[in-house]
């Protein structure tokens, strides 16, 4: 037998085939997300959800006898679901455009981020609702079972017929994009949406079509997919974090780009299960962070200007709330309260979340930059605190600072890899590169997988105090959390803050004044990480756990929340949000598996309805208060001379 | 006299966020005229042609096209009706060919010039029609800007600042170029700060300062009158 590197062919090429189908999906799914990020501007997390829609859909075409069994309606097969289902999440699709998304095109990505990740925790908890995590069976299609025996290989009919109908629905979409008529009406949309309704066109209606379209897309390959892979609620969840980084490899918007890298990741994945199975998980991730050294922009991308950081502070800088003395003063009287209303280790659980809020908030809140992988630094702090804790027997103050050492690390290494990049794109790195560490405590012995590290002692403060009594250990949570806040504050009123806020408000104009912003920001970033680093940390001591949950990106997706909810860009904006967050999963920890819908449903609800956040709403009515104020003094003092007149 | 406007504004108020910068704008435009808006940086002529295509979102008063009221319509159904626009910025768009680019207005009525008429009105294009967008100059961008909207049948031309930032002989050439579409028939609105350019084409000025018109001036009044013009532009 014929063997290349001591590997038989057959293995080869049956990795390779496999790689190349798993290319087929990633080629449709990125090229979706890829159209409607270009025509939109939208990073699109919903579509994994959509995908996993197109599957379900043909399932339950297949199904449709057993579902309405008094109807007496037929069973379509395959070929049905081939035309009927993609239609049908396409029209799914458009009426989520004209519901949601509209409402988001012209606000900040974060707000079509949180909404779109919002959308897929509920439908996905919807069906996990119903169908739970086990995959329902599709058979392939009689027409298309059997294969034939190349030689080297045995190849399937049913795979042959995935990679030709995906590459050809690939290069038609590409064709009629770049080469036709609507291609150009879409490129000239992009462009410059306003000029191209003032010639007559209906870009709204474009784009609604554009989203069904892309949703479509993502239909047919669920259809597609079906038959290969089971049809569970998870298999959008597994696919689109690897898809984001798939169209960041290609380059963000670019058509081709999306379609060959889709392929050719694919088939790089199959080729390192062969010759080294542990990092085929990693492998994609690993390759974006050499893209982002080497081709920021991505390999097909072009150099993208314009992105600017988001301002979205809704904080007003004399505002009594916030004068960070004050509020100081009133957490530290506050929280030395809280112990006696409520369960300590509730308590602890608000401070930790609020430290890891506030750390976020001055990334995302003062600086501008969506981050969206700070799962990463809490998480690893929280795996590293757990570990030296249980495995070496650090103290604990040296545990939670390893952590903290670690977080600090990872930091300045993702923020050197991402900080050049802004917006969206800045999001979906941080969110490859979170998810690499998260394969990473996957994988690794010392983390123990999906058991996490438990039972970690919560050891002595200074080898005195034992922190196994509740009280003790709240006070001394309560004392990292003010340190964190207080040196939060500290650092958005240095000059070195302000510099932070103007390239907030205008990042050229600072560059132009001779900061070397990139410089600012990573120090930022990283200084962001450290905190987040301490709150993981001091999380792993106190819930005596450190787990995979800690680096899930719905920890991410969490910090952006509260930060959301609570007022972004303030300085009681996310201890506020976390509050909230915090009791919000206490409430609904009754709920069981409806607790993702609930969440899901929050995300949404907040963007359509408390964009400004808590902190924020209540600046402006603080402000509209005080305008009133004045206006009546004004007109006070116009009125009096009249009557003395 | 209104009643042969083929447009006609009213008391048209325009805002940017909370700041006012139409106030009690009245113009009216005749069919086959050319019609200038001058003034300075900032008196509100580009916002008067963003409101009058429907891109300036808060705006209050009466446009009328064709003896029908458009405020208040989205800009594709205004384009519909027979306005041709062409921006200052001249939004020329760069991932798309020449062609590409002066294919892009949908037609929206029969009368168009046909493709031969332009390419004779502007043999640069002609020559390079197979060229990405970006790659021309800055008078031959405008040159495309304008002659992608004489496709579609538009009777009324926008034209902002046609002449801004093009050197003499080019600026000559949009000259002669106007001149031509009048003698065609088509109706133009010109935004211009360049009065001895706007001189010698218009029927009528309307000085536009503060965001309203202050003065009303015929050709005849220009020809002997131009410093008065100058006068209310110079800084």
């Amino acid at each position: 037998m014929m063997t290349l590197f001591g590997i038989s062919p057959q293995l080869l090429f049956g990795q390779l085939l496999i790689g190349l189908i798993n290319g087929v999906f990633y080629a449709m799914m990125s090229l979706g997300v890829a159209i409607i990020f270009g025509m939109l501007r939208i990073g699109n997390f919903v579509h994994g959800a959509q995908y996993m829609l197109g599957a379900f859909g043909a399932w339950y075409l297949l199904h449709l006898p057993d579902l309405f069994p008094g109807l007496g309606l037929p069973s379509l097969g395959y070929w049905w679901a081939l035309v009927l289902v993609p239609f049908g999440v396409g029209l799914i699709g458009a009426l989520m455009e004209r519901l949601f998304i509209r409402k988001v095109y012209d606000l900040e990505h974060a707000y079509g981020l949180l909404l779109t990740v919002g959308l897929a925790m509920v439908i996905e908890g919807l069906f996990n609702v119903r169908y739970g995590a086990a995959g329902q069976q599709y058979d392939i299609p009689a027409s298309l079972q059997g294969g034939v025996n190349l030689g080297f290989m045995f190849m399937p009919y049913y795979r042959l017929w995935v990679i030709v109908a995906g590459i050809l629905v690939c290069l038609s979409t590409w064709y009629v994009i770049e080469r036709t008529k609507l291609g150009a009406y879409l490129r000239a949309a992009t462009e410059n949406p306003d000029i191209v309704r003032a010639f007559g066109i209906n870009v709204p209606r474009m784009l609604m079509l554009t989203y069904a379209f892309g949703v479509g897309l993502a239909g047919l390959a669920g259809v597609m997919a079906a038959p290969i892979y089971q049809v569970s609620p998870q298999m959008g969840q597994s696919i689109i974090i690897t898809i984001f980084a798939v169209v960041v490899i290609g380059g963000m918007g670019s058509i081709s780009g999306a379609i060959f890298t889709g392929l050719m990741l694919g088939m790089v994945e199959g080729l390192t299960k062969v010759f080294w199975p542990q990092a085929s998980t990693t492998v994609i991730f690993v390759i974006m962070v050499l893209v982002l050294v080497f081709r920021p922009a991505g390999l097909f991308g072009k150099e993208t200007v314009g992105a600017h950081a988001a301002d979205m502070s809704t904080a007003r800088p004399n505002s009594i709330l916030e004068n960070g003395r004050l509020w100081m003063a009133i957490l530290a009287i506050g929280g030395a309260i809280l112990p006696f209303l409520v369960y300590p280790v509730f308590g602890m659980k608000m401070l930790c979340l609020a430290l890891f809020a506030c750390a976020y908030n001055l990334i995302f809140g003062y600086v501008g930059l969506l981050a969206f992988g700070h799962a990463a630094f809490y998480g690893s702090s929280a795996y590293i605190a757990a570990f030296t804790a249980a495995s070496w027997g650090f103290p604990t103050e040296l545990a939670i600072l390893s952590g903290v050492a670690i977080a600090t690390l990872l930091g300045a290494i993702f923020g050197w890899l991402a900080i050049r990049r802004q917006g969206l794109y800045f999001a979906m790195i941080t969110l490859a590169l979170a998810q690499l560490v998260y394969f990473y405590a996957i994988q690794a012995p010392w983390t123990h997988g999906e058991d996490g590290i438990q039972q970690v002692p919560r050891g002595y403060l200074l080898g005195i105090v034992d922190l196994s009594e509740p009280l003790n250990m709240y006070y001394f949570v309560l004392a990292i959390f003010l340190f964190g806040f207080g040196v939060i504050y500290r650092i958005v009123r240095s000059p070195f803050g302000q510099v932070l806020k103007s390239i907030r408000e205008n990042e050229p104009r600072a560059i132009s004044l001779g900061y070397s912003t990139n410089r600012f920001k990573l120090l930022a970033f990283t200084l962001s990480a450290m905190l987040a680093g301490l709150a993981g940390g001091t999380k792993a001591i106190v819930f005596q756990i450190a787990s995979l949950a800690d680096l899930y990106f719905m920890t991410s997706a969490d910090a952006l929340l509260m930060t959301l909810i609570g007022g972004v860009g303030t300085l009681l904006g996310p201890v506020v949000g976390a509050v909230v967050v915090a009791t919000m999963q206490k409430e609904f920890a009754t709920l069981g598996s409806w607790v993702i819908v609930v969440q899901g449903a929050t995300f949404v609800l907040c963007v359509l309805f408390l964009r400004k956040g808590v902190v924020g709403t209540l600046e402006d009515w603080l402000s509209a208060r005080e305008e009133r104020k004045r206006g009546a003094s004004v007109a006070e003092s116009v009125s009096q001379p009249e009557q003395a007149s | 006299m209104s009643s042969q406007s083929l447009l006609a504004v009213r008391d048209l108020n325009g805002w940017y966020g909370d700041s006012q910068a139409l106030h009690g704008m009245e113009f009216d435009v005749r069919r086959g005229e050319v019609i200038t808006l001058l003034g300075r940086n900032g008196a509100g002529k580009t916002t008067t042609l963003r409101a009058i295509m429907g891109l300036l979102r808060r705006k209050t008063g009466s446009i009328g096209f064709v003896g029908q009221e458009i405020l208040g319509r989205m800009p594709e159904y205004i384009a519909r009706r027979g306005i041709g626009y062409c921006p200052e910025e001249r939004a020329i768009f760069s991932s798309l060919t020449v062609e590409e680019n002066l294919f892009l207005p949908p037609v929206v009525a029969d009368g168009g010039m046909a493709l031969d008429d332009i390419y004779s009105l502007f043999p640069n294009i002609a020559e390079r029609r197979h060229s990405q967008g970006t790659k021309l100059s800055g008078g031959e961008q405008q040159m495309l800007a304008i002659a992608r909207i004489l496709r579609t049948g538009a009777t009324l031309l926008l034209l902002d600042e046609p002449t801004e930032g093009l050197a003499p002989v080019i600026v000559q050439q949009i000259g002669t170029i106007v001149r031509k579409l009048k003698e065609r028939g088509f109706t133009v609105l010109l935004v211009e700060q360049n009065v001895r350019f706007a001189a010698k084409l218009a029927d009528r000025h309307y000085v536009v300062e503060h965001g309203k018109v202050i003065d009303t001036l015929t050709a005849a009044d220009v020809v002997g009158g131009i410093e008065r013009i100058q006068n209310y532009l110079k800084v």
